[in-house]
This record gives C-alpha cells, structure tokens and sequence, in this order.
C-alpha cells in the first residue's frame, strides 16, 4: 500500500505502522518507548503526529498506528509536536538532574528543543548507583518507566527477570523481586542496559565515563 | 555526545553463533561493547560473553614478548622477536634434516580468523612439507562435518538461524543453547514462546526443557537408537514423504531393513525414555510443516557421534523436511570459527572446502600457486599427533590458540606427548597449560585486534576489524605466522588478511565470489558464486553429491566406548556453561569470575543422598584414567545415575578423567560418556552399590 509521509509518496508492507513508514522515507519522529527489537508498546506518547482525518483531529502515535492505504501524515504536525514536546519535558521534570548528553533522552530532548522543564515539583533523590553485580548498575532515580528493559528481558532475550514496580511518580524498574540483578534470574546478557534511553540501567564500567563527561 | 573515542563493527570471538558486535574504544582500551542491531545471526542481541567479557584483552597477563625457555622445566625468559624466530626456523629445520618434514605438526586454531587459519596451513605445507596440520574442530564438530558430508555433500548447516523463527517444530539434542550459545538459546525460548514445539533430547534437563512441549532423557552413548526409533515411528506410521525419497535420496532401503528392530519398546530398553516420549517425538517433528533439527556436542562427541548425525540426516531425509525455510539441519558449532578453521583446509586429509589431499588435480592447482611440491599423503588428526610423539616419531609441534593440556582428552597422555617432544612452540594470548612444556612462546593477538573474517555456524562469513592494537611486542597471529614462514623460506606474499582472502577465493570454487569488500556489513554464506550470489538455503533442488541425491545411511546402535560398573557406577558428561568460555582462558580473566568462579559437580539428590555427599561437599570424583576433587551441586536436572561437569578451570583438570575412546569415523573424543566412582573426600575407595543402569 502506499501512504504518504510529509508530502512524500512510499510503498510500504502490509502491517506497516506509521513510524515505519516515517523511517522509510528518511523522516525522524521522537521516540522513547520503542526499540526496533521488540513489540510496540505505546506508551510514552512522544511519537505522535498529524494523521489527516483522524478522528476529531486528534494527533496518533505513530509507533501503534498501522497504515492504511492513501493514508497523509505530517510528523511536523504543530498539536502532535506540541504534544511530544510537553510530554518529554515532564519526563524531564521528574529527574534529579538533566539526562546525560549520549542518553538516548538527552538526544530527542535536544531534537524537540525541550531544555530546563518548566514545571517545578517533586524530582527523584539521587542514590548511589546499584553495582551489586560485576556489570550491569541500576541508577533508579532516572528510570522514566518506559518499559524498554522489562521487554527486552521478555521478548529478546526470554528470561523475565525485571518487572515494572510502584504507580505514578514511584514507578520504577526491579530485577526479580527487587534484590538486584545478580541475585535474581537474570542471565547477564545486557540487553536491558542495551535499550535504556536514559542510563537508569547502564554498564558498570561506564558509571566512572559518565561523570568525567557531564 | 558520546563516551567513546572510536567504535568498531566486528564479529564476536566466543562461539559459533557470531553476533556482530560494535567495540568502542577509549583510551585505546575496549571499555564497551554492544550488538550490532543489523548483525544477522544476532539482530541486535548478544549475551554475557560476547557483551561483558572483554576485560581480558588487556588483562596484565597477556603475553607481551616472545619467551623462550632455555632448559625444560625451567621459567622462561624475555626474547626479542628475531631471536624466538630464529630459534624456531634453527629448530625446525634441524629436525626437518634429522627426521622428514612429517616429524613436525602443526595445529591452527578454531579462535583465529579464517586467513590465520589458512596462512598456518600453508606454512605447514608449503613452508615445512607435511599435512600434519589439524585444528580443535577435530575435538568437537568434526563428526559433524564428516557425516553431513557423507549424508548431504557439504559440510554445514543446511539453513540459518532464522529457520527457527519459520519451524512449526524443532528437535534440540545434545546442546543446552541458553548457556553455550546464548543468543541462539534466547532466539529458540522466543519461538517456543510463540508456538514452536520443542522436543529436547538430552541427559539433563536443560533450561530449555522447561519451555519445550517434551524432554527426552536418553542415557548418554544411545542418542543412535532414540534417532533409530524416531525413524521407524515415522516410517510406521506412515510420515515418509514417498515422492522426496524416490526422486532426490539413494539408501533408503537398506534402512528400512534395519527399521524394525527399533520399535519403540526396544528403543526404551536401550535408551531409558519411554516408548510413549519416542512416539511423541516422532509425532510432532514429522506432522509439523516446517521442523528443525539443531545439535552440540552432546551429539559429536560419542564414540559414534559421526554417525548420530547421519541417523538425524535420514529422519529429515525421510521427511523431506530440508532445503526449504523453516525445515533445515542446524548444528551449533562450539567455537567461534569452528567452521572456517576446517573450510579453509586446516586439517589433515584436506586442502580449503574439504578437498582431499589425495585428490591430484587440486594438489596441482595449489602446487602451482604456492610455488612448491605438496605432500599426497594424509598427515596426522590431533590424537594421532599425540600418539606418535609419545612414540617417538614426531619431533617438534607448533600449537596456535589451542590449550591442549587443558581441553584435549586424557590429558596424562597429552602431557606425556608434549614432554616427549624435542621443540614446542605454542603462540597465545596468555600463558595456558600446555605453554608449560613449550620452548618458545609467541605473544599473539585476541579477536579484538585483528582483522579477517569468522565463518558462523550459518556458513556465513563475517568481516573482523581491529578495534585495539594488541599489547606491547604481540603482533597479529596472520603477521607472526607470515614472519616465521618467511624465515622458513616460503613466502606468504600477502599484504594484508583480504589479500589472502583473495588467494582462497582464487583457489576454492565455493568461495569464489568471497572477497572482504563484498562481505560488507552483513557477511556471505558459502556456497559464493563468482558473481557474489550466496545460499542461506542448501540443498533447494539437489544434494552437492555425485547425481544429486542424498544418501542414507543404515547404521545400528553401538553400545557407546565406556560402561557403569560396579567400580566406576556413575555415568559423567563433561560440558560448558553461560559464565565461561571452554578452558577459560579468557573469561576467567574478566569480571564473569564473580559469577561462577569454580567447576561444580552436578549429582542427582538420590545419588548424593546414597553417597553421603550434601550440596557443596567437596568430593572425589575417579575413572578409569585419572581423578580430581572439586564441590558438588545437588540438584535434579541431572537424571539418577549421571554426573555432569565443565572444564572451564585448570585447577579442576576435568579432562585428566577422559579416556582414549573416540569417534569412529573422526576420532573425536568421546566427552560425553566416562564411568566414574564419585565420594565424599576422605572416605576410602571401596565399591559401592551400582548406581547407573537402574536409574
């Protein structure tokens, strides 16, 4: 089927979505949530964008939305945008300090022109890093719960060893029943630490990087 | 924006699956590592070998000089570079004068890149003028290579990994993927978790035993007669698919002559599994559309593990389940480049893509590159090389990436072999077991500072890159093997490893249109036509054996080489585990220490009830040919009557127990099966009630 895509015609599969159709013709849509490795999950709402004759105008996720033939999308759509923008600026808002520049957050932050949040509230303490095993460290005051490790745990690799834990602001990431990554099922592969967009699990080794390059 | 002064795209150097990888570098160290999300075999995954353990690449035992040792038995001492060549070539050709160039052998490695792999061999040939050159693919797959040849025509996977995520049903035997080959094992958890049916086959019940839809538990030695009984169900009840036979197979007769005596219940009385599980098996590969069939060295490394897998062969075959997405034969190569060390002819009887030594025409085509008259004659497998040393007959070994006091079998014997020799050389990345006995030890390079190519366990062939220099004097094992056949008179007139490529392209048809520009970021799977065109699928429309068809073959079951008795009632099989990497020598240098920092000795709780042993008891385990002591684990993944344990430490010697049975097509060694006498330390050997053939 074809869609077009800021103007621009592309053939695209059956089962496409509309994010891979922005991938395929070159057009860069923020995403949080998604990793090309595992399911989408719609979730962190900073993928939206204008799909001409959705219902009431509203702005769609492009990670979850399949495309239908004919369909016209604007990934520049100036409510979708406005959307992204608010949403990655409360992520922003919650953590304790701004994410560091590699972090996949720091970057689309940096693409949407998101800087200092303006909404004061509440912020995460930070706590010493999690290093009780040899490589993988948790730094749970800048997981913004995206889920992306939680997958890759089920659906990349298999082992089922992290869950998603606390509601609201205390949503949170935990390996087995919160007592660390070396006593619980994980089998150390890294996938987790692969797909952070922000750091809250990273590798051992990079903890001492990371503050010689803040 | 980033954290890294460089980042390379190469291919992982732990096993077979080979991931691609991105190293990034910093301060000229590799402080990272990460999948490389296009990487076919692994697509964006890799495990916690391939991942984390990377430290050792500048760990401060690396070798960083050549030593030479002036008296045996002696500390080695610092040498500069001419000065351990010149010892060598002075060696070398002394003995070469005194005794023929076949007093000399030379192993390459199953580690190291294809064009280290095929420059060793020519140095073997060309430069000393013997076939004495084999690799470890001898001690772990070659019954795999040899019998998918006689079966098929060539000698790997008939498919790729993808053909797991297209199988309705996969049978899994002799391999526990989840911690040999990790990314394989999450790709085989994930289809299960889809809906493919497993059945795996094994003395333990693996990990992946828990997601399969059946576990068999055959006795070790007798994978033959499960395979027999899974044919003669399928047979039976009728699954042959007729129109494949008649047109594309020869054979088939002789096996169904042999069919009958394997009926389920005589399948039980032989194997332990139940004839039920042994219809089931049968049921759900054959009334699958799509099936599998994926083995390790549970399979090979039996006293008649060459012909296991041509008995796997023939329920394909019979099934017609092969040359077709989804449907194929994937054996789990253990090293790295397990298959491109024996492709690229680093074996005794063959030139690169198994062409016999013995074959005239070939023998002329590398005559006539080389420069040089080539031996006809077959030259010695690695048990041979040991034999005849401790007879004798071989002088001098050169030893490239291989451990072989630590890995090889009957390690007294392999041991006796390395004394008995008048001149070693070993070239490695750390000081090991064997490079105890050598005179001269060469300071080489790990997969992180070499370029070349792996070749998987898919038969794809995948660029290398340097991401770091190796440490201090150490040079790139192509560079040091290209010095010495230099000094030997036999020039490798490479500039570089995609030269030599080009040489093996030029010399062997099934790599003619392999050079490292085409290989790109995504590798090539052999067969390559000249035009660049490769086969992810073998065996579409017709078998690479003279007329095409595949053969079957008739092979009863043989009892395996070694039995329980009343002396040694237990049944061990050795193998590896998720933290470690075969003799360790790498991953013991890294952080994966903390998570397994000792081999252990799985027992079932019965077995250690009745011997007094209790979960982390040190204990006594004893065959016929050696004994050591390490911990105990009680737990019931191990069946009654069997034992289970790594090698992953020299401390443990795990291989002092292994005796000298072999395969009998390939003599590969036959890990899987040791009787042994297992107690408490401390308490004195005197029999015990026989344990195994009642379990």
């Amino acid at each position: 089927m074809r869609v077009v895509i800021d103007g621009v015609a592309v053939s695209v599969p059956d089962g496409a979505t509309v994010l891979d159709a922005a991938r395929a013709t070159g057009r860069w849509v923020p995403t949080l949530c998604f990793d090309e490795r595992q399911a989408a999950f719609g979730a962190c709402r900073a993928c939206m964008v204008g799909v001409e004759g959705a219902p009431g105008g509203a702005p769609l996720p492009a990670c979850t939305t399949p495309c239908r033939d004919g369909m016209t999308v604007d990934t520049e759509d100036p409510t979708a945008r406005r959307v992204a923008t608010a949403v990655v600026e409360l992520v922003l808002s919650e953590l304790p300090e701004p994410p560091a520049p590699h972090t996949e957050l720091a970057q689309v932050a940096a693409a949407l022109g998101v800087g200092e949040p303006r909404w004061p509230g509440e912020t995460h303490a930070p706590e010493p890093p999690d290093t009780r095993h040899p490589y993988l460290a948790f730094r749970h005051e800048l997981c913004i719960s995206c889920g992306r490790c939680v997958r890759a745990c089920d659906e990349v690799q298999g082992t089922f060893a992290l869950t998603a834990t606390g509601r609201g602001f205390h949503a949170n990431v935990a390996a087995g029943l919160d007592e660390g990554f070396r006593a619980s099922a994980c089998v150390s592969c890294g996938a987790c630490a692969d797909t952070c967009p922000t750091d809250a699990i990273t590798e051992v080794s990079l903890l001492g990087m990371m503050e010689v390059s803040a | 924006m980033t954290l890294f002064d460089s980042t390379v795209t190469t291919t992982c150097g732990y096993c077979g699956v080979g991931c691609r990888l991105e190293a990034h570098v910093r301060d000229e160290r590799v402080v990272s590592i990460s999948p490389a999300l296009d990487g076919p075999a692994n697509e964006g995954h890799t495990c916690l070998k391939g991942r984390f353990a990377h430290q050792f690449s500048r760990n401060r035992e690396r070798l960083t000089t050549p030593l030479i040792r002036d008296t045996r038995g002696a500390d080695p001492r610092p040498a500069t570079w001419d000065e351990a060549i010149e010892r060598i070539v002075t060696e070398l050709t002394r003995i070469r004068s005194a005794h023929g160039p076949d007093a000399i052998a030379g192993l390459a490695s199953s580690r190291a890149t294809n064009e280290d792999c095929y420059a060793m061999q020519r140095m073997m040939r060309a430069a000393i003028g013997t076939n004495n050159i084999d690799n470890c693919s001898r001690v772990c797959h070659s019954p795999t290579s040899y019998a998918l040849r006689k079966a098929l025509g060539l000698s790997g996977a008939t498919g790729s990994f993808s053909d797991f995520d297209h199988a309705d049903a996969t049978i899994l035997i002799g391999a526990n993927p989840t911690e040999g080959h990790p990314v394989v094992g999450a790709r085989i958890k994930q289809a299960t978790l889809r809906g493919m049916q497993l059945v795996t086959i094994d003395p333990r019940r693996i990990e992946l035993a828990d997601y399969g839809v059946l576990h068999l538990s055959p006795r070790p030695g007798t994978n033959a007669a499960v395979m027999l009984g899974i044919a003669h169900v399928v047979e039976r009840d009728r699954f042959v698919d007729r129109a494949f036979v008649d047109a594309r197979t020869e054979g088939f007769d002789a096996l169904l002559e042999l069919l009958p005596a394997y009926a389920p219940d005589a399948v039980e009385a032989i194997t332990g599994v139940p004839a039920a599980d042994v219809e089931a098996a049968a049921h759900i590969y054959a009334e699958a559309a799509n099936a599998c069939f994926s083995w390790g060295l549970g399979v090979t490394e039996h006293k008649y593990g060459s012909e296991v897998v041509q008995l796997i062969c023939n329920v394909a075959l019979m099934t017609g389940k092969i040359g077709r997405p989804g449907s194929a034969l994937l054996p789990l190569r253990g090293q790295n480049n397990v298959q491109g060390s024996s492709d690229m002819g680093a074996l005794p009887d063959t030139y690169t893509a198994y062409r016999s030594v013995e074959d005239e025409d070939v023998a002329r085509s590398f005559e006539a590159a080389w420069g040089v008259p080539l031996s006809r004659s077959k030259g010695l497998t690695i048990p041979q090389m040991f034999d005849t040393a401790v007879a004798g007959d071989l002088k001098a070994m050169y030893i490239f990436g291989e451990d072989v006091a630590q890995t090889d079998p009957n390690t007294a014997h392999v041991v006796k072999a390395l004394e008995s020799l008048d001149f070693l050389v070993c070239q490695d990345i750390f000081e090991t077991e064997t490079t105890r006995y050598a005179d001269v030890i060469l300071p080489a390079s790990s997969f992180l500072e070499k370029s070349g190519t792996f070749t998987n366990a898919e038969r794809r062939v995948q660029l290398v890159a340097a991401a770091i220099d190796p440490p201090g004097e150490a040079h790139t094992d192509f560079e040091i093997i290209k010095a010495i056949s230099r000094a030997l008179g036999h020039e490798l007139d490479w500039s570089d490893p995609a030269d030599a490529m080009d040489e093996i392209a030029a010399l062997t048809p099934d790599w003619a249109g392999i050079s490292h520009e085409r290989l790109g970021r995504h590798g090539l799977q052999w067969p390559v036509a000249p035009d660049g065109t490769d086969a992810p699928i073998l065996y579409e429309r017709e078998f690479t054996r003279e007329g095409g068809r595949a053969h079957f073959a008739a092979l009863p079951y043989k009892a395996p080489g070694d039995a329980a008795d009343d002396e040694f009632p237990l049944i061990l099989v050795t193998g590896r585990r998720l933290q470690h990497y075969n003799a360790g020598t790498m991953t013991r240098r890294t952080a994966n220490i903390e998570l397994m920092d000792a081999d252990v000795l799985e027992i079932h709780p019965d077995d250690a009830a009745r011997l007094w042993i209790a979960d982390g008891d040190r204990i006594s385990v004893r065959s016929r040919m050696g004994r050591i002591e390490l911990p105990a684990q009680v737990t019931d993944r191990i069946e009654r009557g069997h034992v289970f344990t790594t090698f992953h430490f020299p401390e443990t010697r795990t291989n002092l127990l292994v005796g000298a049975s072999a395969d009998v097509n390939t003599s590969c060694p036959e890990y899987k099966v040791i009787a042994v006498d297992v107690r408490p330390i401390g308490e004195r050997a005197s029999k015990t009630p026989a344990l195994a053939g009642g379990a």
